[in-house]
């Protein structure tokens, strides 16, 4: 028991910096020492899984925080956006939105993963194509379809509405518009910022509320 | 813009402008080491073999320049850009002048030669077919929804377009490839507005009063437009009436190839009581001659036993 104590002591003098305020293992646990050690175990285990988790999304370039940041400006359409935050392409919120909007449309019955690939891909070389032409200065795809993926953040919300009622009445085709236009307004503020289009807005906005129509046109039908 | 380079450096482009750059001064350089060593070409020894080397060498450099120059003039996409600088006050006042016919045929009318304007509508007609065919819950056997209204749309907007043009060339039109662009691009808007009415609120009367009204205003505007850049009656009458006739009936055809099926339900739903589907009998043919069973006793048998059960 006190080899069990002793054990304990050590551990939680390790370099890790995990809090370890949930340790409840202790000596006066009723169900012996075996079971303790083993929670012990397991709950190292875990930490080291996540750790390296942690590591490894580090590793990869991958940073929930500014993930989170850019989601938060996504879902505030109305606050100015920073142009700044574009600097670097990150794909991975877009394609995990891509992924929740494929994964609650298959939970409304309808599985169109395909579609939604296929659409994100084309609109995104569409509208690549399109700010190429009308900026002074050129923009890389990366950065286009980061935005644009950012942005379907609302679809999502949209199709999780889809799973509980249907859509293709007078209040879904409501909130389908409303969803379209925050959509393609949070993206042309973000395109608008970054390039340096002001006075052009509307001009973005549509072509990105016509990429989003599409989708839309996926969860309610 | 810096705010949008990608500064990273992970950037999908960057990269592959490095390794490019990268593998082609390992080619370079693996190509000189090779010359280095032997002083043979193609079995050609001495000065002979250098003599070949260079002149092969210079007339694959020539034939690069003259295919990236080919390639930087015509896939470049920048050629566009003029067309696309555009205010949104400017498109807002085109939308609207699409639909106001100018009665000016002494001088040539101007044309807006700007692409962004057409290019939405276009893809707004696409949109609107889209949402036209899933509410009839269209079904499209050889293909798919997307690729019919698309292939529909861009097909009307740059093959009428180009037949048009052709027309204008032969009737010695002053128009050009572009203002046709614009102009049947712009009179696509007028599409837009009753398709977007009429598929919603499903009226004949209203669509044939629309289609006069807001086609007709479009057509005629495009019609004034082609008058005033084009010299002689027969001419204008050849273009204008081509133009005039295309139109119009694109927009029956849009109307009436998507709304069959939207009728079809609608009767079923709404319509008065349709008796089930009835069978309509018919004698059973002698077609057993081994079982030698006249044909008469087997319909009137066949008859009782219909009767015995619809009795019960």
């Amino acid at each position: 028991m006190s080899n069990l104590g002793q054990f304990d002591t050590d551990f939680y003098q390790s370099n890790y910096t995990i809090d370890n305020q949930e340790q409840s293992c202790n000596d006066s646990n009723a169900y012996g020492n075996l079971y303790g050690s083993g929670k012990i175990l397991l709950k190292f285990i875990f930490r080291a899984y996540i750790l390296s988790l942690f590591f490894l999304f580090s590793e990869l370039g991958i940073n929930f925080d500014h993930i989170w940041q850019k989601t938060l400006t996504v879902l505030n359409p109305l606050k100015p956006a920073d142009g700044s935050i574009m600097n670097e392409t990150d794909l991975t919120g877009p394609v995990l939105f891509c992924v929740a909007l494929g994964a609650t449309l298959l939970l409304a019955g309808k599985v169109q993963f395909g579609y939604v690939y296929g659409i994100s891909a084309i609109g995104c070389l569409g509208i690549h194509a399109l700010l190429n032409l009308m900026s002074s200065s050129g923009v890389s795809c990366g950065c286009v379809a980061s935005v644009l993926g950012y942005c379907l953040l609302p679809m999502v919300i949209l199709s999780s509405f889809a799973i509980f009622f249907s859509l293709q009445d007078a209040f879904g085709i409501v909130s389908a518009l409303v969803i379209i236009g925050w959509c393609s307004l949070s993206a042309s503020k973000i395109f608008i910022s970054a390039l340096d289009m002001e006075g052009q807005q509307l001009l973005i906005a549509y072509p990105c509320a016509l990429f989003y129509g599409l989708f839309a046109l996926l969860t309610v039908f | 813009m810096e705010n949008m380079d990608d500064t990273s450096g992970s950037s999908f482009e960057d990269m592959g402008e490095l390794h490019q750059r990268l593998r082609e001064e390992e080619v370079d350089a693996d190509a000189a080491a090779a010359e280095e060593e032997d002083g043979e070409f193609l079995g050609m020894k001495g000065f002979k073999g250098q003599l070949s080397r260079q002149v092969a060498d210079q007339m694959w450099q020539a034939g690069k320049r003259q295919a990236s120059r080919a390639f930087s003039l015509y896939a470049n996409i920048d050629i566009l850009r003029p067309y696309f600088d555009v205010e949104p006050a400017q498109v807002r006042s085109r939308l609207l002048e699409s639909m106001i016919p100018i009665k000016m045929v002494n001088f040539p009318q101007k044309i807006a030669g700007e692409l962004y304007g057409p290019l939405m509508l276009v893809f707004t007609l696409v949109a609107i077919l889209l949402h036209g065919m899933k509410t009839s819950d269209t079904i499209i056997r050889e293909g798919t929804l997307m690729g019919t209204a698309i292939g529909t749309c861009f097909g009307y907007w740059l093959g009428v377009s180009s037949f048009i043009y052709f027309l204008a060339y032969l009737c010695n039109a002053q128009i050009t490839m572009l203002q046709m662009l614009a102009l049947l691009g712009y009179g696509l808007f007028g599409h837009c507005i009753v398709l977007f009415i009429t598929y919603n609120i499903h009226l004949h009367a209203l669509f044939y009063l629309f289609w006069l009204l807001v086609g007709g205003l479009s057509t005629l505007r495009m019609v004034a437009v082609l008058v005033s850049r084009t010299v002689g009656p027969t001419q204008r009458l050849l273009l204008c009436g081509t133009l005039a006739a295309l139109h119009m009936l694109f927009l029956l055809y849009l109307h009436f190839a998507y709304h069959k099926v939207v009728e079809g339900i609608l009767d079923t739903l709404e319509g008065p009581n349709i008796p089930p589907m009835q069978r309509v009998p018919r004698d059973i043919p002698a077609a057993l001659p081994a079982a030698r069973i006249p044909a008469t006793l087997l319909n009137a048998t066949a008859k009782a036993v219909a009767v015995t059960l619809q009795s019960h």
